[in-house]
């Protein structure tokens, strides 16, 4: 069954514009212009239960905006929304009992009292039975570690600390779906780690359908089987994370140290014929660069055969650098073409 | 640096201009309140024809001057400079070169300029226009007046930075802004003029800057201080600007401290 | 709205008023603070009144006993209305700082949450201290005590409380169609003061405004009225709860529409 299922969504925003100068703010108070303007182009994805799937794009790309789609916030101007069979923005207090949301950068906790006290009233507004707010929380508290800190007030908690207990937040009414608004902005490597763990704790236990965006690729990497990859409001990446990497990685990178000095002209003797590129890093260690189509092992088989090695790394082009790639050559479909996800 | 100062009256003359919905709801909202009280004033006066020294004519006068000279020197100076000793964005105004006070003082001329041309000119047209409200014929008592509103703006956001700055020693000073909003209106004589207060209450109001925010230039334009009177009323406003600089400078050197201290 | 929904709510209310208490224990300051400048806002226009009245023995035909008992009533709902729709920041805690997304996604009514959120009992203590007023110039004005006017009084103060919740709903919610920072607000925080006069010093329009437009009269001289038996004006005064029905019917929907504003459904 789909969690999420998407058609030719689109949304426009009517934008006032402002008139330069004072004349201009003069004509501005008597006389409007606007003008309308699309963050969200018609695009189409569906999301099976049970998965995660991450939502990339630059700043402004779109993605608030769907998400808020997703979530109900927004109404869409046109297109078919179905998240957990409801129409979000049609019945939008049903809805929004199933679902999950963290905005990363704004709390949803009472600022001056124990955290305890903000998972209390959201227990009353899901109307969470008693049982099943105990048993949950219990659950949460157990494998987020916040046993200390459920009394102190938030204004007291770091933001890695507010975090973890913003995920219980938007999870004691048992969502099957997760929204995440840049869940891991602001924390340090410990926390982040700590979160991605427990979110995929969370899908493979509870089989939560988990959809976040970031502009942190190692989540991606560390969560996701698939991305959506988002540019001026239109899809232009929607497949599995490898499949990026195997389409966008140009190659890869093989490092080798070597016991005695060699010669780039030496080495590259060695792999005459082969479409590679050596660089030399020092004396003793040097690099070679081999296309996706040529096979790592021909180039091995020839320089280790002759040489003296101390050791050997291959380097995988990072999904860091395909995505600035993607963005810096405006589109994924380029390259690709005929291949379709 | 002194057009940078120039720069941020102008920035927010444009801020102002920007949000039709205030300067609407402004305009209709100033023309109720002249109304209303010329109104109650009207209705307590009788038949009475003078009180505590008022003609009824002077009385709608003043009623109208008052609320445009309010609308010229009221500014909510108070509550952002709270709210960025609260969100901590003080701290990053601090390290900028200027004067984050004066910064503050120039936000607040903007805005007060903004209602003045486009709020308070056009509304003292309409309001002569439909109450009987006499203006003064005597040129020097218009430029007069316009120098006393000068000093009003600067002692009403004096007052208005000092209770603003209390939120760097208070968590919530909330409250305080409101009771001098409310102080700084019945007191400063806007809703009554000072003259209709009892003596005593008169004796003690003359020894607070509030007098010499509304009251003193409004009767100024009424014509019920003329001559020496005036120009002591405009000694009195000059003077209270001068003694509130030194509570806001040892209040500032405190806030610093305080922020120096525990880091916001 | 139904039954369910009802208890929902007045449970929600019950959990909110808790983290209210708990919010203010931490700044026990500010709550004195707080109640003191409310009340320093109704002394200075008992203060007006008193005043006036030392130039004048009555205003249109209205003692000063008189006039203190409609600020007396004025008071009560005033208090209430302060307690239930603390709006005031409204625009810019919810709009500007973008916590209204966080609202909906919430299963409640936005008006509701947004109401319970911001919940203010402090302002009860102005209430109080009106009705202690009202009783003093009741008093003072020997007016008589019939069974049904306590009945009548919260009848009133229900009408008077729902015209407040409604025309600053409606007001709250232009902060949907406007992007104005400080929001008009404040400044119609004047226009209310007038409905606490005798109505009859006005003229036609002034009176037709506050009694059908800004219908601020319903909030003190016509409901206050009731009471006293000199100026009873029994259709105005009966007439305030239906006013206060038809004044919040109206605010909610502006409040609606302004939502669905909000979340871009057509405009």
């Amino acid at each position: 069954m789909l969690a999420i299922d998407v058609s030719d969504l689109r949304k426009q925003f009517k934008v006032q514009k402002n008139r330069e100068g004072l004349k201009g703010a003069l004509k501005d108070l008597f006389k409007r212009e606007h003008t309308e303007v699309a963050a969200v182009k018609d695009i189409s994805f569906q999301i099976p239960q049970g998965e995660i799937c991450g939502y990339i794009g630059e700043n402004g790309a779109g993605k608030s905006t769907t998400i808020k789609m997703l979530t109900g916030i927004l109404v869409p101007t046109s297109g078919k929304i179905l998240v957990n069979g409801y129409v979000p923005y049609k019945e939008r207090e049903e809805f929004v009992r199933g679902i999950g949301v963290v905005f990363g950068q704004r709390s949803q906790l009472w600022w001056d009292i124990g955290v305890i006290e903000s998972f209390r009233l959201l227990r009353k507004v899901y109307r969470v039975s008693e049982a099943d707010f105990r048993a949950r929380l219990d659950e949460l508290v157990e494998t987020l570690q916040l046993q200390e800190l459920l009394n102190r007030p938030v204004r007291k908690l770091s933001l890695g600390q507010r975090m973890r207990c913003e995920l219980v937040a938007a999870l004691l009414h048992q969502p099957s779906i997760l929204f995440l608004d840049e869940p891991t902005i602001g924390l340090d490597i410990v926390v982040k780690t700590e979160i991605r763990e427990f979110l995929k704790k969370l899908n493979r236990e509870h089989g939560t359908t988990i959809l976040l965006t970031t502009h942190d690729l190692q989540d991606i990497e560390a969560l996701c089987s698939r991305v959506i990859m988002l540019d001026d409001g239109r899809i232009i990446y929607d497949g599995g994370l490898d499949e990026l990497k195997d389409r966008w990685g140009k190659g890869r990178e093989v490092q080798f140290q070597f016991n005695d000095p060699v010669a780039i002209a030496d080495l590259s003797r060695l792999t005459e014929g082969l479409e590679v590129r050596w660089s030399k890093e020092n004396e003793l260690t040097a690099k070679v660069w081999i296309p996706r189509e040529l096979n790592v092992s021909e180039v091995l088989s020839r320089v280790v055969g002759t040489k003296d090695i101390s050791d050997i790394k291959i380097f995988e082009t990072n999904t860091d650098e395909i995505v600035r790639e993607i963005y810096q050559s405006g589109s994924a479909a380029a390259p690709v073409g005929s291949v379709s996800p | 640096m002194t057009s940078a100062y120039f720069d941020l009256i102008r920035i927010r003359f444009l801020m102002m201009l920007a949000y039709r919905v205030n300067y609407y709801s402004g305009i209709i909202i100033y023309a109720i309140n002249i109304g209303a009280y010329y109104f109650t004033w009207k209705a307590i006066y009788g038949n009475a024809q003078t009180l505590a020294g008022f003609t009824v004519d002077q009385m709608t006068t003043y009623v109208a001057v008052s609320w445009m000279a309010r609308a010229f020197y009221f500014n909510n100076l108070d509550r952002e400079i709270a709210n960025d000793i609260r969100d901590g964005s003080v701290a990053v105004q601090m390290t900028r070169p200027y004067n984050y006070l004066l910064v503050k003082m120039m936000q607040g001329f903007g805005e007060g300029l903004f209602r003045l041309t486009l709020f308070m000119f056009p509304g003292m047209v309409v309001v002569s226009l439909i109450f009987p409200v006499e203006l003064p014929t005597d040129p020097l008592r218009w430029v007069l007046f316009f120098v006393m509103i000068w000093f009003s703006f600067l002692i009403n956001s004096q007052l208005n930075i000092l209770t603003g700055l209390f939120a760097f020693f208070v968590e919530n000073n909330e409250g305080l802004m409101r009771m001098k909003r409310v102080a700084v209106d019945l007191l400063s004589g806007v809703v009554i003029p000072v003259a209709f207060f009892p003596f005593w209450a008169r004796t003690v109001l003359e020894w607070t800057p509030f007098p010499a925010i509304t009251y003193l230039p409004s009767s100024v334009f009424t014509g019920r201080m003329a001559g020496a009177e005036a120009w002591q009323a405009l000694l009195v406003q000059a003077v209270w600007f001068a003694v509130l600089i030194v509570p806001i400078l040892v209040m500032w050197r405190a806030s610093r401290r305080r922020l120096f201290v525990q880091g916001g | 709205m139904s039954a369910s929904k009802w208890a929902y709510n007045l449970s929600l209310f019950r959990e909110y008023l808790g983290n209210y208490i708990k919010t203010r224990l931490t700044y026990r300051a500010d709550f004195w603070v707080e109640v003191l400048s409310d009340l320093l806002f109704s002394a200075m226009n008992l203060v007006f009144i008193f005043v006036v009245f030392g130039h004048t023995p009555s205003l249109a035909g209205w003692s000063e006993a008189e006039v203190v008992f409609v600020y007396g009533y004025f008071m009560i709902p005033f208090g209430v209305f302060g307690t239930f729709f603390n709006l005031w920041n409204f625009s810019e805690r919810y709009i500007v700082k973008g916590e209204m997304d966080r609202v909906l996604t919430r299963p409640a009514h936005s008006l509701v949450q947004i109401m319970l959120e911001n919940v203010d009992p402090a302002s009860l203590i102005g209430s109080l201290v009106g009705l202690a007023i009202m009783g003093s110039a009741w008093a003072t004005l020997g007016l008589p005590f019939d069974w049904y006017d306590p009945l009548a009084l919260l009848a009133m103060v229900i009408g008077s409380v729902l015209i407040y919740a409604g025309l600053y709903t409606a007001l709250a919610a232009i902060s949907f169609y406007s992007d104005a920072p400080t929001g008009i607000v404040p400044l119609m925080f004047n226009i209310q003061n007038y409905g606490r006069y005798p109505i009859q010093i006005y003229n036609k329009g002034i009176r037709f405004l506050l009694t059908w437009v800004l219908p601020f009269a319903f909030v003190g001289v016509y409901p206050a009225s009731f009471f006293l038996d000199r100026h009873g004006d029994l259709e105005m005064s009966l007439l305030t709860p239906a006013v206060g029905v038809v004044v919040f019917a109206f605010g909610l929907f502006v409040w609606n529409r302004g939502v669905k504003r909000y979340r871009g459904a057509g405009s």
